[in-house]
């Protein structure tokens, strides 16, 4: 077992998990340091290795999740990009196709998103070809050489080129990408058709425009982070987690920067897969909550769902659209985001209605329990007034103060709305609640997902204080607190497997698909997997996936094709597959002809995952530290609840319901009819009172 | 426990609008239409058993929401509500029984009790389902004249009666469509988005009871309709007008059409819109049933309140509406609606035209407007035909505090943008599209400028035959307080010859050849303000953004540029000085 290092970097901490040689588990959280995360991901590593006694020479892996990307597009701090189109087209990024939806369809002052190229950067190229891939107009050298000169004069940093239906014959952007290359040497060059090459202009430009604008802050970020890290030891190479859960190298996240566009989002949901897999559950549903955001996701038979469309900077998703930001095509892991988070606001509407979040108090000025000048009751401050938060030292210097989430809550929602304040605070509680079931429902109920068959996994500062009464909404019988539950994220981190994700455009009738020129286009997807990989001669393993719909139908669904040489047998029984799976999902039976649209690979390089120490259980009932006052509305009112240190807890521990459990970042809230056991990794189980059997820890 | 209720309150509010969320992305994923599926014509919601809309999806069209709503009360008066069963479900599209016109086809279905009480509530499901007969293949019926050649009329009838399929209304409507596979399908999936959102609200009537859940909706109808009238409440108490003129209805070529209103706001939080004065209905399809005129009215009004109101019944309570009978806005039978944007569009803008007179700080300038043209063919040795029905934004006037975007759907269709990208329409269509830009100088000059109307040329690789529908032909959107008009749209076709034909607003069975090229120009929005007054800078960053050109810069905005494009400050003073 080798040592393993992960480190998440989140808007407010920084949270970092060592795995030794023997399975120990060894954490550290710090704050983040926004100006260069770097400095806060030394810190953090330097901590973690002195509590584990370490040198930073034994690291054999590091695995890095950053919201990097996010952070270039959202402040607009990337590169000096030049936008490269096909004649008649230079407007394409401008005139956009922003969706307006929701309360946004009556905002006439609503400003278009506006994409982060200067106009007088955007350059259109005489070349042309068609839907087949048909050239229709020579790529002349002459214009090229025309068109790089007054590109040069701009002195860019990047360069994106997208020509239309470059999906479907790439020559003309890789003729032109490489003249750039050439006169600009250093230049970043991004292809749209080696980013990512399907139909659709528009989002394949974005694709392309963002992946320029990141690329050279990325290289440079982890050209950086890997000197700091040689600094205190660390001499292994650095690894990125990407949006769909998979790990990459930092060479080839440089090269596709928008791979790692919802990096940490991807590391929560890792973390959840991995926490059901050592429980021996395939189908976990992962609820990961801090400071402004709750994200929710399906992991089911190990793997987290994925989807192929992102937005930078949209609002939180409704159903399944959103309706602004920059369009991101890139495989996400299908998270459902809304804004509820510890520090998520509540305030009065103007018709009388109590509304929490999405708007957040933030780091700064955080809750107004915080004492440091917040003055707008948050979910913590609710928390802490019900009692599910220990007033005092929170940690990093942080004390909660009762009195001032209570003022807080009095002035801006008791008040107004006439209740008292434990009624507001309730209130806040539940309604945040509220909100977070509307997000699991997204990803389940609304996917044709039954809940009730999962487990739930929750973690992330808030998210066990919220866990229990979630699960009760849905009917949901085995909820698990992982141990460090407070940096699960950075857990998912190494957890993750060296992977890529390969796709190629070809759009062909089912029925007269040729099955060689099929197999030729995985076998070539497999082979740019493996550069990709870098990963020699390891093993590899690899799953094809065609993209289909039936013609005149815009919505694909994704249906799996056997490995090797493919036969028409082969090709039937993914068409089958199509119209079972097109059923399923909309009700409907069309058995109409098929269309294939893309082929989708993907490589993954297994690594072995760090198994935690295992204690053998030994049932006992532990004693509380203390009580507190809780307000639970099975009892109406505050009454004193049992409190438990979670590091004193050994395997085995059965405790009573209700009772409070203090982690080191982290608080679990158990309300009545719910019984919690310690499994053999220290993991809590959580499972309604009569349904709580002792030997939940299965594998 | 008055928080309780409240928290109770918020789930059951979440839990409807889900419902019609949910009902319009199953819709949406299975119908058959490209138009439907890029997200327009469309729309869901939750109705109750007095035809209160009490929830709707929120990517839907408004104009179609407020269709559900008077095809509701429609489906009541002939369909009484006792005699209806669990597992009807029903079907119309008659325009002058809340509908739209013949493509648009509504379905709704009754829930009832566990306790098979009911109905109390409906869901409702509406889209522009493929071809359904009529005169023009598609329902682009641009040139109709009556509702007859718009397709074929469905009055309130069962598509299935206590669950089982009415065979024989099913077949008629196969056996009049041109593409009886699509459209069935269509119609299929509108029954299953209703069933999903009548399953979503039975449950929720089992879990908080008959009683229960209609003091919930009271009381979300309730809160919604306070927050209208409390915004409402913020205008001026006055009487205010507006009016606008239509172009042509594509029949009687040289005669304009005009729209107006009077605004009255009490001050009691209530508006009055009355539209006597406007012109009697058109010969052409520009004609806007009922549904249509009041849903213009909604979306304009609510344009100047908070835009986080719900929407709901509670929006509509607050309005009083006097749609004279037989005029545009509320045609007899059988007047041509299929092409009512122009007349909703028109209203909405003689309403924004009063309420930027009650609110300047809230002023908007007018639009351009929708261009929507269909394309049909048969491919050189293809058996079966093609047929693609598109649209093209024109720009959004300039507002109170800024400029308008260019080509947006924001003042149309609810808010939505459904332009096809090009590399999906050259695979599937015969045609190669050769630019798409925005038009310069077409933004009305102004202290805020209007936004840009679009120019998109269409080279045909096959014959085809052309439908359009179009208007800010002749009359482009005018300014406001000062600001000047956007630029005029267009529709045109250089001819492989090299002739060029100039189109009418709307005309239908134009032929186009091989190599012949489509121009479709949108028109840009109105300008708001004195142009003299606009901040030279901005003047220069239009002229190097290629919004504005260096002469308009000079003689509608009075700024010199230098050759490097800086503003000339004296001579910029002096020019301006000069007028």
């Amino acid at each position: 077992m080798k040592v393993t290092v992960g480190v998440d970097v989140g808007g407010t901490f920084t949270d970092v998990v060592l795995v030794d040689s023997a399975g120990a588990i060894h954490a550290s959280k710090v704050v983040t340091t926004p100006g260069d995360p770097r400095e806060g991901v030394r810190r953090g590593v330097e901590v973690a290795l002195a509590a584990a006694g370490l040198a930073g020479g034994v690291v054999e892996r590091f695995v890095h999740g950053t919201t990097l990307a996010t952070n270039v597009l959202l402040e607009r701090a990337g590169a000096r990009t030049a936008f490269v189109t096909t004649q008649g087209f230079g407007d394409l990024l401008r005139l956009g196709r922003a969706m307006r939806v929701g309360e946004a369809r009556y905002d006439l002052l609503f400003a278009p998103s506006v994409p982060p190229v200067d106009d007088a950067m955007t350059f259109e190229v005489r070349e042309r070809c068609t839907a087949t891939g048909a050239v229709h107009a020579a790529l002349e050298p002459d214009h090229i050489d025309e068109v790089v000169a007054g590109i040069v004069a701009c002195k860019p940093e990047a360069v994106a080129i997208c020509f239309l239906h470059a999906y479907a014959n790439p020559a003309h952007e890789h003729a032109f990408a490489d003249a750039c290359r050439v006169a600009m040497p250093g230049v970043f060059v991004v292809s749209s058709a080696d980013t990512w090459p399907e139909m659709r202009e528009y989002e394949r430009a974005t694709t392309a425009l963002a992946c320029a604008y990141v690329g050279p802050v990325m290289a440079s970020y982890l050209e950086g982070l890997q000197v700091m890290l040689r600094d205190i030891g660390v001499v292994c190479p650095v690894q990125i987690m990407d949006s769909s859960g998979g790990v990459l190298s930092a060479a080839l996240a440089a090269r596709r920067p928008v791979a790692t566009i919802e990096s940490g989002g991807a590391a929560g949901v890792m973390a959840a897969g991995f926490v059901g897999r050592l429980l021996g559950e395939r189908d976990v549903l992962s609820f990961d909550m801090g400071g402004t955001t709750a994200k929710t996701a399906v992991v089911r038979g190990g793997e987290p769902t994925l989807t192929f469309d992102f937005r930078v900077g949209g609002h939180a998703s409704t159903g399944d659209r959103r309706d602004d930001g920059l369009v991101v095509k890139t495989p996400v892991v299908d998270l459902a985001e809304i804004g509820a988070g510890g520090g998520s606001l509540a305030w009065v509407d103007r018709g009388g209605a109590l509304q929490v979040g999405p708007r957040s108090a933030g780091a700064v000025p955080g809750p107004a329990c915080y004492g440091r000048g917040g003055t707008q009751p948050t979910v913590t401050d609710a928390n802490l007034v019900l009692g599910y938060l220990r007033a005092g030292e929170l940690s990093d210097g942080v004390v909660l103060s009762t009195e001032l989430a209570a003022a807080a809550i009095d002035e801006h929602v008791a008040g107004p709305l006439g209740l008292a304040t434990v009624d507001a605070a309730r209130a806040m509680h539940d309604i945040v609640n509220n909100n977070m079931v509307a997000a699991i429902r997204m990803v389940t109920i609304q996917r044709g997902i039954d809940p009730r068959d999962f487990v739930l996994v929750g973690f992330g500062g808030a998210g066990p204080i919220h866990l229990v009464r979630l699960a009760e909404a849905f009917g949901i019988a085995r909820v698990v607190v992982p141990w460090a539950a407070g940096v699960a994220s950075a857990l998912g981190l190494v957890a993750a497997d060296p992977s890529v994700i390969e796709i190629h455009a070809h759009l062909v009738a089912a029925d007269s698909a040729d099955p060689e020129r099929l197999t030729e286009i995985f076998d070539g997807l497999a082979a740019r997997a493996v550069v990709s990989l870098d990963a020699g001669a390891a093993h590899i393993t690899m799953q094809r996936v065609i993209e289909a719909r039936y013609p005149g139908q815009v919505h694909q669904l994704a249906v799996e094709v056997p490995a090797g040489v493919l036969t028409r047998a082969d090709i039937d029984a993914a068409v089958a597959r199509f119209h079972a799976r097109y059923l399923e999902t909309y009700g409907i039976d069309m058995r109409a002809p098929v269309q294939f649209v893309t082929y989708r690979l993907r490589a993954v390089v297994p690594v072995d995952k760090p198994e935690p120490l295992r204690d053998r259980p030994a049932p006992y009932g532990p004693s509380p530290v203390g009580t507190r006052d809780v307000f639970f509305v099975e009892n109406g009112q505050h009454r004193p609840v049992s409190q438990y240190r979670w590091e004193n807890l050994r395997p085995g521990a059965s405790i009573a319901h209700p009772a409070i459990i203090e982690g080191a970042a982290t608080s679990i809230v158990v309300p009545p009819g719910w019984a919690v056991m310690l499994d053999t990794m220290r993991n809590v189980l959580i499972s309604p009172l009569p349904a709580c059997t002792p030997d939940s820890d299965r594998r | 426990m008055e928080a309780v209720d409240a928290v109770t309150a918020e789930v059951v509010r979440n839990a409807l609008s889900m419902a019609a969320q949910e009902g319009g992305i199953v819709v949406v994923k299975a119908s058959h239409s490209t138009f439907i599926q890029e997200g327009a014509d469309s729309s869901a919601a939750v109705l109750d058993a007095r035809a209160r809309l009490v929830a709707q999806s929120t990517a839907t069209t408004l104009m179609h929401a407020a269709s559900l709503r008077e095809s509701l009360r429609a489906l009541l008066v002939e369909i009484p509500l006792d005699t209806m069963h669990p597992g009807d479900v029903f079907a119309q599209n008659d325009p002058f029984k809340g509908g739209i016109h013949a493509n648009d086809v509504a379905v709704l279905r009754p829930v009832f009790a566990g306790d098979g009480s009911g109905p109390h509530y409906f869901a409702g499901t509406i889209i522009h389902v493929a071809d359904l007969g009529g005169g023009y293949a598609g329902g682009v019926a641009a040139t109709a004249q009556d509702m007859f050649a718009e397709g074929m009329n469905l009055p309130p009838v069962h598509l299935y009666r206590a669950g089982e399929p009415e065979a024989v209304v099913w077949k008629i409507i196969e056996n009049n469509s041109r593409t009886p596979e699509k459209v069935i399908g269509d119609i299929r999936a509108l029954v299953s988005g209703a069933n999903v959102i009548a399953r979503r609200v039975g449950e929720l009537v089992e879990r908080y009871g008959i009683v229960g859940l209609a003091e919930h909706v009271e009381g979300y109808l309730t809160y919604t309709e306070s927050r209208m009238r409390e915004e409402l409440r913020r205008f001026p108490a006055g009487t205010y007008h507006g009016g606008f003129t239509i172009d042509s209805d594509g029949i009687e070529a040289d005669k304009t059409h005009d729209v107006r209103v009077t605004v009255t706001l009490p001050g009691d939080g209530s508006i009055h819109l009355d539209f006597t004065g406007t012109d009697a209905q058109a010969k052409g399809a520009i004609n806007a049933s009922y549904s249509q005129a009041l849903s213009g009215v909604l979306f304009a009004v609510r344009c100047f309140l908070d835009p986080s109101i719900p929407m709901n019944e509670g929006c509509y309570t607050p309005l009083g509406v006097t749609f004279p009978r037989g005029s545009l806005v509320n045609p007899h039978p059988p007047a041509a609606c299929g092409g009512r944007i122009v007349v909703v569009t028109a209203a909405m803008e003689a309403i924004v035209e009063a309420l930027s007179a009650a609110r300047p700080d809230m002023a908007l300038a007018s639009s351009g407007i929708v261009h929507l043209y269909a394309m049909s063919g048969v491919r050189t040795g293809a058996t079966s035909p093609w047929l693609v029905m598109a649209m093209d934004f024109g720009g959004l006037g300039a507002r109170a505090t800024c400029d308008g975007p260019d080509a947006t759907g924001a003042f149309v269709l609810g808010g939505r943008t459904a332009v096809l990208q090009v590399e999906p329409y050259e695979a599937q269509y015969p045609v190669m599209i050769e630019h798409t830009r925005p038009r310069i100088d077409s933004g009305g000059p102004g202290e805020q400028r209007g936004g840009l109307g679009i120019d998109t040329a269409i080279r045909l690789v096959d014959a085809a035959e052309l439908v359009v529908r179009g208007d800010r032909m002749v009359l482009p959107p005018p300014g406001r307080a000062g600001g000047e008009s956007g630029g005029a749209g267009f529709w045109r076709i250089e001819r492989a010859g090299g002739h060029v034909d100039e189109l009418a607003h709307r005309q239908s069975h134009v032929r186009l050849g091989a190599g012949d090229v489509f121009h479709i120009g949108t028109s840009g929005g109105g300008g708001l303000g004195d142009p003299f007054a606009r901040d030279p800078e901005a003047v220069a960053r239009d002229v190097r953004e290629r919004r504005v050109s260096r002469t308009a810069a000079r003689d509608a905005y009075g700024v010199v540029l230098d050759y490097e494009g800086v503003v000339d400050s004296p001579a910029t003073v002096q020019l301006r000085g000069a007028r």
